[in-house]
């Protein structure tokens, strides 16, 4: 069970060591004698979003297998007779035979033993099951144990020996007793297999969980030094982050100090006093803002930017309206993308869609653009929030329409995933930019990004 | 007080209440590990039934609070009773002046209302609300707290506060403990995502639509009048409904709701009348009910078609794939609703490809 913890954790469902603790507690009621009431247990206590009970009912098999047909001694229910004829139609099918592991099989299989961990091991690594460590592996992996085994050489000698057996004159009803019992221990033996390959999986799942570098770590490295693992690991941890943002947010939704006073609040809450209104109530503020993203994604700028808007997007519930717009050489608007998908989604098709190459990023252009097309969507109560390095390839920055901008909208942030010394070197025309915004934000890994986005709901 | 999960089914069986094996084991661990329940799954599910019939199997009172947006501890916990308060002061007047007569000076009289304030600041003026009322009981609760997504998230950490150690402090009469802890459901239609903390409390329980065989089951348990034919065909359509890319599927209660209309009518089995004068039941958006009866109208001209053709010819079109009249397909899904998480194939489908 810790191995299926870990396997759940590795696979990004979020299991604390309280809810561990609880399928512990859980299953130790229900047994396991039970094993749907098992699974039951396990999913009540670990299982916390709808959307993570696909990768427990992926994952519960490998480790709990299905259920294990016991396995069958069928020479003991033989008779005498039939024993005796049994036993030399066996003998001379086993010197045909010939192999020493097929010989031992056809005694398993009919006197239904199960395989030794010893042989079991010596099959994994005839099969190399070292080598899986992903669930998706486990059938093909299963199929490779049972060819290492020889079951598909082991049916048709059985077919043989039971062919003989009828013809020495063994009755009709030992004869399928016999058959149906050796179909019955091959399953257990497949069984048996099943669960050896999902748990060496299981194994090396959590070997590769507990090798992995800490998700802070990761955080707190650039994005331009991460590899495509690295990357990986973070888009997983991005939704954890705006879950977490979120309810940060949402409880940042105390009640506002200014504003018009609710009548029916106040006097509510002044029952106590008499009706006399020595509290005030006032009403909620709508304290969502709104939001307008320009994202550079160029080149040097697409995991920014993809983290970004997946953020923002996966808060949209704290945000009244947010409307976003991908710029490399001109303004594309990307918003429609996100009214159709969820937002991972989205960010993959965009950035599908806008594929990177050697454009000349023109952000002077894009503002243009912007300016002609778009300025509706800007009002006093619009963040515009410019995602990029400021980095022109000497275009005209088109100050002016950052400064009208500036005008319109309530607030200009602005982040750059560079380090602040190199702001100004080159053709970064970040310095220029500077006097028109509100807020910088230095965003070149994660923790800060979360950071910067957090930010935008303190000052609303 | 279940002695097995085999015991929780036929006592909610009692109750007219089919439970999956999911379901069972969740009350049962939940009534011995004295652990909150949370119910999610698509509205009409029999989420808020189950606790019903959880406080009925068991014989608890069942305490219900609906959450609702700007629901704050005065309305879920509890409050004085400002009016009941006024009028005993007021009737009471006459032994509040003898009392003060005796005082002296100015000091000593507001030292005497002091020492009786405690009359008005005790347990016969505090207003229960839900959550003091389940506390407070005697005999054993179930406290039902639904649709916990409609409230706010500062609730939802003060219901956290409540739940973990069932004692609410009043400042004027002092700390309340729970004498036996009720049993708690919490029902969400995910409108919004709960707290991690609140999640981590309770066990999960996630109740989607039923198969084809328990919702027949429930028709049958609920609807013993209809026709056991009808009845089959009655739920076969709304599988098949749910399959379809509606506005919002009809739940488990319209399903029980038609199976009545159809006892009602009288209706021998679905045909198209029925169906027409019916579907109103069952889909509640008049978009719904234009594609739906779409949808059924090929299926139907197909079918006639498939009727009229002679085999050899049916033979032949299938092999060369239907070229005549391309098969119904639902449309496009757009973006709907507050809710995209319900139903929302990118969701279900586990991002793969993101």
């Amino acid at each position: 069970m810790v191995d299926f913890v870990h396997a759940l954790r590795a696979s990004g469902v979020r299991v604390s060591l309280a809810e561990s603790e609880d399928a512990f507690r859980a299953t130790s009621r229900v047994g396991v004698a039970e094993r749907e009431e098992f699974k039951s247990a396990l999913r009540l206590t670990l299982v916390k979003e709808e959307h993570d009970l696909p990768t427990f009912e992926r994952l519960f098999p490998l480790f709990f297998g299905t259920e294990t047909p016991p396995t069958l001694d069928a020479l003991g229910e033989m008779g005498e007779e039939d024993l005796e004829r049994f036993m030399e139609a066996l003998q001379r099918l086993l010197e045909k035979l010939g192999p020493e592991g097929l010989r031992r099989l056809l005694e398993n299989l009919l006197g239904g033993k199960s395989l030794s961990p010893e042989e079991l091991e010596a099959l994994g690594r005839q099969a190399g099951l070292e080598m899986a460590s992903r669930p998706s592996q486990a059938p093909w992996m299963e199929s490779r144990m049972q060819r290492a085994l020889g079951l598909e050489a082991l049916l048709e000698a059985l077919l043989d020996l039971l062919s003989e057996l009828a013809a020495q004159g063994m009755s009709q009803e030992a004869l399928d007793r016999l058959a149906q019992t050796a179909g019955m221990n091959r399953e257990a033996i497949e069984e048996q297999i099943r669960q050896a390959v999902g748990q060496a999986i299981a194994r090396r799942m959590r070997e590769e969980y507990e090798n992995q570098e800490p998700i802070d770590e990761i955080m707190d490295r650039p994005f331009r030094g991460l590899g495509e693992r690295e990357i990986e690991r973070l888009r997983e941890e991005v939704r954890r982050l705006a879950a977490h943002l979120r309810s940060r947010a949402a409880l940042r939704h105390r009640r506002s100090k200014k504003g018009k006073i609710d009548m029916r609040g106040t006097m509510r809450a002044n029952l106590r006093h008499g009706g006399v209104p020595i509290v005030l109530r006032r009403k909620r503020r709508v304290l969502k803002p709104k939001l307008l993203l320009l994202c550079d994604v160029s080149t040097s700028m697409r995991h920014c930017a993809e983290f970004m808007l997946t953020l923002i997007y996966e808060l949209q519930d704290q945000v009244a309206r947010a409307k976003s717009f991908a710029f490399i050489n001109r303004l594309v608007d990307i918003s429609h993308w996100f009214e159709e998908h969820r937002p991972q989604k989205a960010v993959a098709r965009v950035l599908r869609a806008l594929p990177p190459g050697s454009y000349n990023t023109d952000l002077g252009a894009s503002l243009a653009t912007l300016w002609r097309d778009h300025m509706g969507h800007i009002d006093r109560r619009t963040t515009v929030i410019f995602l990029g390095d400021g980095r022109n390839n000497f275009n005209d920055p088109r100050l002016d329409l950052v400064e009208a901008i500036k005008g319109r909208a309530r607030r200009i942030v602005w982040m750059n995933p560079e380090a602040p010394y190199l702001w100004g070197t080159g053709d970064s025309d970040m310095p220029a930019y500077t006097p028109y915004c509100d807020a910088l934000h230095e965003v070149g890994n994660l923790a800060q990004l979360a950071r910067a986005v957090e930010r935008l709901f303190e000052y609303r | 007080m279940f002695k097995t999960t085999e015991s929780v089914r036929s006592s909610l069986a009692g109750e007219k209440y089919i439970a999956s094996r999911e379901i069972c084991t969740a009350l049962f661990l939940a009534e011995g590990m004295g652990k909150p329940i949370l119910v999610e799954g698509p509205a009409g599910v029999g989420k808020t039934e189950l606790g019903k019939v959880w406080a009925a199997a068991t014989r608890r009172r069942l305490i219900r609070l609906q959450c609702y947006e700007g629901l704050d501890e005065s309305k879920a916990l509890y409050e004085w009773e400002y009016g009941k308060q006024m009028l005993y002061t007021q009737l009471l007047r006459d032994k509040l002046q003898q009392i003060l007569a005796q005082a002296a000076t100015l000091g000593e009289a507001a030292d005497r209302v002091a020492q009786e304030e405690d009359v008005f600041f005790s347990e016969r003026f505090l207003l229960a609300r839900p959550l003091l009322r389940a506390i407070r009981a005697e005999e054993p609760t179930l406290l039902l707290i639904d649709e916990i997504d409609r409230a706010d998230a500062e609730f939802e950490a003060f219901l956290l506060e409540v739940l973990s150690d069932f004692q609410v402090s009043i400042p004027e009469v002092g700390t309340v403990r729970a004498a036996t802890p009720p049993a708690v459901l919490l029902t969400s239609n995910n409108t919004r995502e709960l707290s991690e903390a609140l999640k981590r409390r309770c066990l999960y329980l996630f109740i989607n639509y039923p198969s084809a065989e328990a919702e027949l089951d429930v028709v049958r348990l609920k609807v013993p009048g209809l026709a056991a034919e009808l009845a089959k065909q009655a739920v076969a359509f709304i599988q098949k409904l749910r399959q379809m890319d509606l506005k919002k599927h009809p739940s488990v209660s319209e399903t029980l709701d038609w199976s009545r209309a159809l006892l009602m009518l009288n209706a021998g089995q679905l045909d198209e009348a029925t169906l027409d004068s019916t579907l109103t039941i069952l889909l509640k958006h008049e978009q719904d009910v234009l594609r739906a009866r779409r949808a059924f109208e090929a299926e139907r001209r197909r079918a006639a078609e498939a009727e009229e053709m002679d085999p050899e010819e049916m033979l032949r079109r299938q092999l060369e794939g239907g070229d005549e009249e391309p098969s119904w397909q639902p449309p496009r899904r757009r973006r709907r609703g507050r809710d995209p998480r319900f139903n929302d194939p990118y969701r279900r489908s586990g991002d793969g490809e993101g």
